[in-house]
């Protein structure tokens, strides 16, 4: 009898969470807005906490507590008197690459981790248990060796002349479609729409036959178009072509015909994913996704995180025109070309 | 006032590295490609302009270097965006504000660097108040792995 009360409860709380979704008039779920995806919460589960999806609230309280102390030290004041940087680098790792990178009040990458159903997640990635991506094919990791070799530590010279083959600063083709203005970084356009460093902003326009989610960066549109068939393999986009229908109160997208490289870390041409949106009764989107590309990936991955509204809805996202500013493409071709001249002149003269 | 140390800075470096060893860390471009870890630098004088342009502002000031003879100088930032969200706006940095820049020469030799640490004569961040933390990272570098 306790059983039949609780499973009628449940289902009359399932039905006035229904009645309370904000409807469009043919009485689908109104997706449209603007949300503000930033979260803590990683893509990829760190090890230590095994197959534990859960933070405890004390776990969740402490990465927002040690996240706003490391902001509040960011905003203390440096020494007035401070000297130039070392000579040689200041050691700063990844693509701060021994320069340092720039004040922490640019960044905006959330202050919470992302909380589902009133719990905190370890990761965003929910399968495989783990909470981690699956280990790559040998075809993956032959691809993302090669890629990888096209880099190196940043000494102030042209370490790329000893490599065989093209050098990654040879021409504008060869530097990362981001860093060129043509797409995502992070795969915040996706898909997977993944949080980012800053600028998480996912502005959402519905219609009855389409809807259009637009990333702040780099501004790209995805436009779904419902109830359609993909166009034949041969035509290829960079982000994939994406067509949806409406699975009960889901958004269900189905995405493919990517081209080489998407915005996805590691993914290639045969990439397909498959995403829900379903908007809950507290306002926030649950964003689903599952990761299917075989000549990549061992096995399938998902994960979901929560999309919360931004709060200023009716302000529209500041537009990421990337292009005009982009100074930084010719600062690094012209200064490949400076280190490669020098390097010549070592060699015509090795006195220096 | 709290004056942070070259101790303390280094202590704080190291946590945003680890902080930002995440999949979320991912930046327009890799600054290591761009600035010469050969040619550091430190520049004082007022802002001249501001480009609150994407995918990163550039901050325009005049340096007086050694020789008494004044340099106008670029200034690599982050996103205006995050800053425009926070009620910051192309007023919030005007001409004739005098700051304090160290950085690395851009490889290409111009006069151009990466504001490593932006701050007022008094050592204040221009920004104060705002949040986040660390470096840029691309992901697509090897040295992030």
């Amino acid at each position: 009898m306790k059983v039949l009360i609780l499973f009628a409860a449940l289902l009359c709380m399932s039905c006035l969470q229904a009645e309370q979704l904000p409807r469009t008039p043919e009485g689908r779920p109104d997706l449209t807005g603007t949300y503000d995806v930033a979260t803590l919460t990683p893509l990829e589960r760190p090890k230590a906490y095994g197959d534990r999806l859960y933070l405890s609230p004390e776990q969740a309280r402490k990465m927002a507590d040690d996240v706003a102390a490391l902001k509040r030290a960011g905003d203390q004041i440096s020494d007035p008197t401070r000297s130039a940087p070392p000579a040689g680098g200041d050691g700063s790792p990844g693509a701060a690459g021994n320069v340092g990178g720039y004040n922490s009040f640019w960044i905006d990458n959330g202050d919470q981790a992302a909380s589902l159903g009133g719990s905190f997640r370890t990761s965003i990635i929910i399968d495989p248990p783990n909470g981690r991506r699956p280990p790559m094919t040998a075809q993956g990791s032959r691809r993302m060796a090669e890629f990888f070799s096209l880099f190196g530590k940043n000494t102030g010279a042209a370490w790329w002349l000893d490599r065989p083959g093209p050098g990654p600063y040879d021409n504008m083709e060869m530097r990362p479609n981001g860093e060129r203005c043509l797409l995502s970084f992070g795969s915040t356009s996706g898909p997977p729409m993944l949080p980012a460093l800053y600028n998480n902003m996912k502005r959402i326009v519905q219609t009855n036959d389409t809807v259009m989610i637009m990333a702040e960066m780099i501004h790209d549109a995805r436009v779904v178009r419902l109830n359609s068939k993909h166009p034949p393999e041969h035509i290829r986009y960079w982000m994939g072509d994406s067509i949806g229908f409406w699975e009960g109160d889901t958004l269900v997208v189905d995405t493919r015909n990517f081209r080489e490289r998407p915005a996805l870390y590691g993914a290639d041409a045969n990439l397909h994913v498959v995403e829900k949106f379903t908007l809950l009764a507290d306002g926030n989107l649950h964003y689903q996704f599952t990761v299917d590309n075989p000549t990549v990936w061992q096995s399938s991955w998902s994960g979901e995180y929560p999309w919360p509204p931004w709060p200023a809805s009716s302000d529209k996202v500041y537009e990421y025109a990337c292009h005009e500013g982009n100074y930084a493409l010719g600062n690094i071709l012209r200064g490949a070309r400076l280190l490669e001249q020098d390097a010549q002149a070592l060699v015509a003269d090795p006195s220096g | 006032m709290t004056v942070i140390t070259i101790k303390r800075a280094a202590a704080i470096a190291g946590l945003l590295g680890l902080l930002f060893n995440s999949t979320q860390s991912w930046s327009h471009h890799a600054f290591g490609a761009e600035f010469d870890p050969n040619r550091p630098l430190i520049l004082r004088g007022p802002v001249t302009k501001v480009e609150w342009v994407n995918p990163h502002a550039w901050i325009h000031m005049e340096h007086t270097n050694e020789a008494g003879e004044k340099e106008q100088w670029m200034v690599e930032g982050g996103t205006p965006n995050t800053l425009l969200r926070r009620g910051l706006s192309r007023r919030s940095l005007m001409p004739g504000s005098v700051i304090i820049v160290d950085g690395y020469q851009s490889k290409d030799r111009s006069n151009r660097a990466n504001g490593r640490d932006v701050t007022f004569e008094d050592g204040s961040k221009i920004f104060m108040g705002s949040s986040g933390t660390g470096a840029p990272k691309d992901g697509r570098d090897a040295s992030e792995r």
